[in-house]
């Protein structure tokens, strides 16, 4: 029995991060990206409520507007806002970001769990079908996707979570590989617990913050692929808008009006330093044996 | 067939342009002395100095260069054979600069002009044509073009050999006959007014009875230039003909350079690697080659930008109220304005004004936002859900978002699907019809029947009156054809069969000292000849 009340006190830095880690330091990356993705969230949440001008609405101006009083960062090619764009964009950049990172998470971390649980063949098989999965380059599935099912915003970002899957699995699976070396799971199953138990009780609790981090990590991922592939025509279509998109549409006045690409560009790219930075700031935050590094 | 026809050629023959072979063809009696000497030579402009004066100040020098002109283009062939394939490219290429044809169009009026037919006689009954080869052409292999090739070639397009669903066009052939060498007499089983242009396209293209075994990597024909190599996926290169029958080309030799999209084919232009542009792909881009460096040639097409709507039993469209409302609710001005940098024509029918039945439709449907509101109001259709599935070609997603704002301004809720070009949107809104509205160009020549002669067709429109006039307009006189098809343009437009968004421009981009660009892009044929660098 003393073992098993024992275990908590030693639960290695995972449970230390699933517990209490509010003493911690608040590090310049995570204050950045934390700031960064903040904003994101905030130009998407003010689209919902308020918008300059109706969003994709072509407007009776002119066009290649330069920022101004009027239109805050100009208007397009189609005389459209660019500001009101720029928020509107922000929720298809969040949008993409939770559909692929949820696909990925959803099912790679089950599967991470139930390849440490299941040191057999089925481990076996689970991991190196993710190793296949590894191997397929994830624009490429998304482009077949597109091509399968035709381009829209969600079959490309299902595509890019599918081919996030592998990272979430194998930071999940090493993760918990630990976690089941510890005194107090091999109590647990001693005790007769479940291995759904065991997992839900101590595996993901422990394995917790690692997948958070790989999650915002993979949310920058999605991003810059939801961009690529708006900018080859594939992701988000017509009538949406998406920061992807502006930049694709902005391709051929590279040279007349550059800034409608600086600017959905300087956006794309911001917001992907921010989620990198976030995951970053995350991981040694919550991970103690990097803290004063 | 015709859709795929119609709809490969929307993206490829919107590159395809036309030159002005024809005016050659009229005057080329006077000025073969001159140039078929200089062939051996390095040419006239290069070595004779004392009219070289001469030579700068009238744009095509005579004698010709050895030089190469390298030409920028968006679509590349898929074979070399437009008897079995189809596709705009092809013709692009291949028609009026290795093969040629008995009578041809001339791009500035529209009228059919002789080739290589000097002259034709029309019978009485206009059932028999009676066409004068011009004397002494020969084939790039030396053989003789005679009236037993013509013959040949016309009667092959009716026989198996050919395949492509555009032979067709000379369904009303009833025979062909060499009565000597340089007389063809072509009887048809009925009269009719589109024969003698469907012999300016490819399907009067003439062949050496023996040059047909292997079209596919071979084009033997009698032409300014002969087929030289194909890089497959980056050029094809054209050499000149050195025993043309008409006044030689200025180019020694003919680089035409393929590219995906725009924007390469702009930067190729920008940095020196073509000569020519065959048509800008994206006119909001012609800002960067304004100010003297280029020359940009603009003139018209074929290419009718069309709005169908789908008036299929069951579907919004079908009352006609709403489909005049969507018609007023288009300020078509502001459009081509905005989604074509206001390059273009607007027409209002489908019919461009290098046809003969042109008139200007324009103001059947005045922009008229009050109008369509009380039109919407009196169908009861205020918010009602168009679905405009456009295809992904940059024209149609340009124009698909400034007509969706147009018509929710109107009231009307409008959703756009962009479907993957070709395949997607073939089966999506051609076959299938599923559909509320689609953005298109037209890019055939005199495809008016085409386009509106069935209610089967995706345009869904096809009534019996205006079947009856194109029937009317194909075997009556010439006047009565023009008077009939004006009329169905009318009715067309009244009937509101679809909204006509503008007139797709020729929009080319050039070395300023290039000469011989056709302002019109209104044939099948990229037409080399007359391309000389003055």
């Amino acid at each position: 029995m003393s073992e098993i009340q024992g275990a908590p006190a030693q639960g290695l830095e995972g449970q230390a991060a699933a517990g209490g880690s509010s003493g911690r330091r608040l590090n310049p990356s995570l204050l950045i990206g934390g700031g960064i993705v903040a904003v994101v969230v905030v130009l998407a949440l003010v689209s919902y409520v308020w918008t300059p001008y109706t969003p994709m609405r072509v407007l009776a101006v002119e066009p290649y507007q330069t920022p101004n009083a009027e239109h805050w960062l100009g208007t397009d090619r189609l005389r459209r806002d660019v500001f009101t764009q720029i928020l509107v964009g922000a929720r298809t950049t969040l949008y993409v970001g939770f559909v692929a990172v949820g696909v990925a998470a959803l099912v790679g971390v089950p599967l991470g769990i139930l390849a440490a649980m299941s040191p057999g063949w089925l481990g076996q098989l689970v991991m190196r079908s993710n190793d296949v999965l590894l191997a397929f380059p994830a624009l490429l599935l998304a482009i077949m996707f597109a091509a399968l099912y035709g381009g829209s915003t969600r079959v490309a970002m299902i595509a890019i979570g599918i081919a996030t899957i592998p990272a979430f699995a194998r930071i999940t699976r090493s993760g918990a590989l630990g976690v089941m070396k510890t005194e107090y799971v091999v109590a647990a199953r001693a005790a007769g617990r479940s291995p759904l138990g065991i997992a839900v009780r101590h595996v993901i609790p422990n394995v917790a913050g690692l997948i958070i981090v790989q999650a915002s990590v993979s949310f920058a991922i999605a991003i810059l692929a939801e961009a690529a592939l708006a900018y080859l025509g594939l992701g988000t279509p017509t009538g949406q808008a998406s920061w992807g998109r502006m930049l694709y549409e902005a391709q051929t006045t590279l040279r007349s009006a550059p800034h409608l690409a600086l600017i959905p560009g300087g956006a794309i790219a911001l917001s992907v330093l921010g989620f990198n930075l976030f995951g970053d700031g995350l991981r040694d935050w919550l991970d103690p044996k990097l803290e004063g590094r | 067939m015709p859709a795929m026809r119609t709809s490969t050629k929307t993206r490829s023959l919107v590159a395809a342009v036309a030159v002005t072979a024809l005016l050659a063809g009229c005057n080329a009696g006077s000025s073969t002395s001159s140039d078929t000497g200089s062939q051996d030579g390095t040419g006239s402009e290069a070595e004779g100095g004392e009219d070289t004066g001469d030579d700068t100040a009238q744009a095509p020098a005579p004698g010709g260069s050895d030089e190469t002109v390298r030409i920028g283009l968006v679509a590349e062939p898929a074979s070399l054979d437009f008897t079995t394939t189809d596709g705009a490219a092809i013709p692009q290429l291949l028609l009026d600069n290795v093969y040629e044809t008995l009578v041809s169009v001339d791009v500035e009026s529209g009228e059919i002009v002789p080739a290589l037919a000097t002259e034709w006689e029309v019978s009485e009954d206009r059932l028999t044509y009676t066409f004068t080869l011009k004397d002494g052409v020969t084939f790039s292999d030396g053989s003789e073009f005679t009236a037993e090739d013509a013959a040949f070639s016309l009667e092959r397009v009716s026989s198996d050999a050919w395949t492509i669903s555009l032979k067709s066009q000379l369904d009303v052939v009833e025979s062909v006959e060499a009565v000597d060498d340089t007389t063809l007499e072509v009887t048809l089983s009925r009269p009719s007014n589109s024969f003698l242009y469907a012999l300016t396209t490819r399907v009067g293209a003439m062949f050496d009875t023996e040059g047909v075994d292997n079209l596919a990597e071979e084009a033997l024909g009698t032409g300014p230039y002969t087929f030289g190599t194909w890089d497959r996926g980056t050029q094809i290169t054209l050499e000149r003909n050195p025993d043309y029958h008409d006044e030689a080309p200025y180019f020694a030799a003919v680089e035409m350079r393929y590219f995906d999209d725009a924007n390469a084919l702009n930067n190729a232009m920008l940095t020196d690697s073509i000569d020519v542009v065959s048509t800008v792909q994206a006119p909001e881009s012609l800002a960067e080659f304004e100010g003297g460096d280029f020359q940009i040639v603009e003139g018209t097409t074929n290419g009718e930008v069309v709005l169908s709507m789908n008036q299929e039993e069951g579907n919004p469209l079908a009352d006609a109220d709403l489909r005049q409302a969507v018609r007023h609710a288009i300020d078509h001005q502001a459009l081509m304005d905005t989604c074509w940098a206001g390059r273009g024509e607007l027409i209002g029918s489908m019919a461009p004004p290098t046809d003969p039945w042109y008139e200007d439709r324009t103001g059947d449907y005045p922009f008229d936002l009050a109008r369509a509101e009380e039109l919407i109001a009196e169908a009861g259709a205020e918010g009602t859900e168009l679905r405009l599935r456009i295809p992904s070609l940059p024209y149609a997603v340009s124009c698909g978002t400034v007509v969706e704002s147009m018509l929710e301004d109107a009231g009307l809720q409008v959703t756009i699907d962009e479907l993957e070009f070709p395949a997607a949107w073939l089966e999506t809104v051609f076959t299938n019809k599923d559909f509320d509205m689609s953005i298109v160009a037209h890019v055939e020549p005199r495809d008016m029947a085409n386009v509106f002669g069935s209610p089967d067709y995706y345009t869904t429109y096809g009534t019996e009156q205006v079947q009856t006039l194109f029937e009317e307009a194909d075997t009556g006189t010439e006047e009565e054809q023009v008077a009939k098809l004006a009329e169905a343009a009318t009715l067309i437009s009244e009937d509101a069969a679809a909204d006509f968004l503008f007139l797709l421009p020729n929009l080319m981009v050039a070395d300023p000292d290039i000469t011989g660009l056709p302002t019109n892009a209104i044939k099948e044929s990229f037409d080399l000849g007359e391309l000389a660098r003055g």
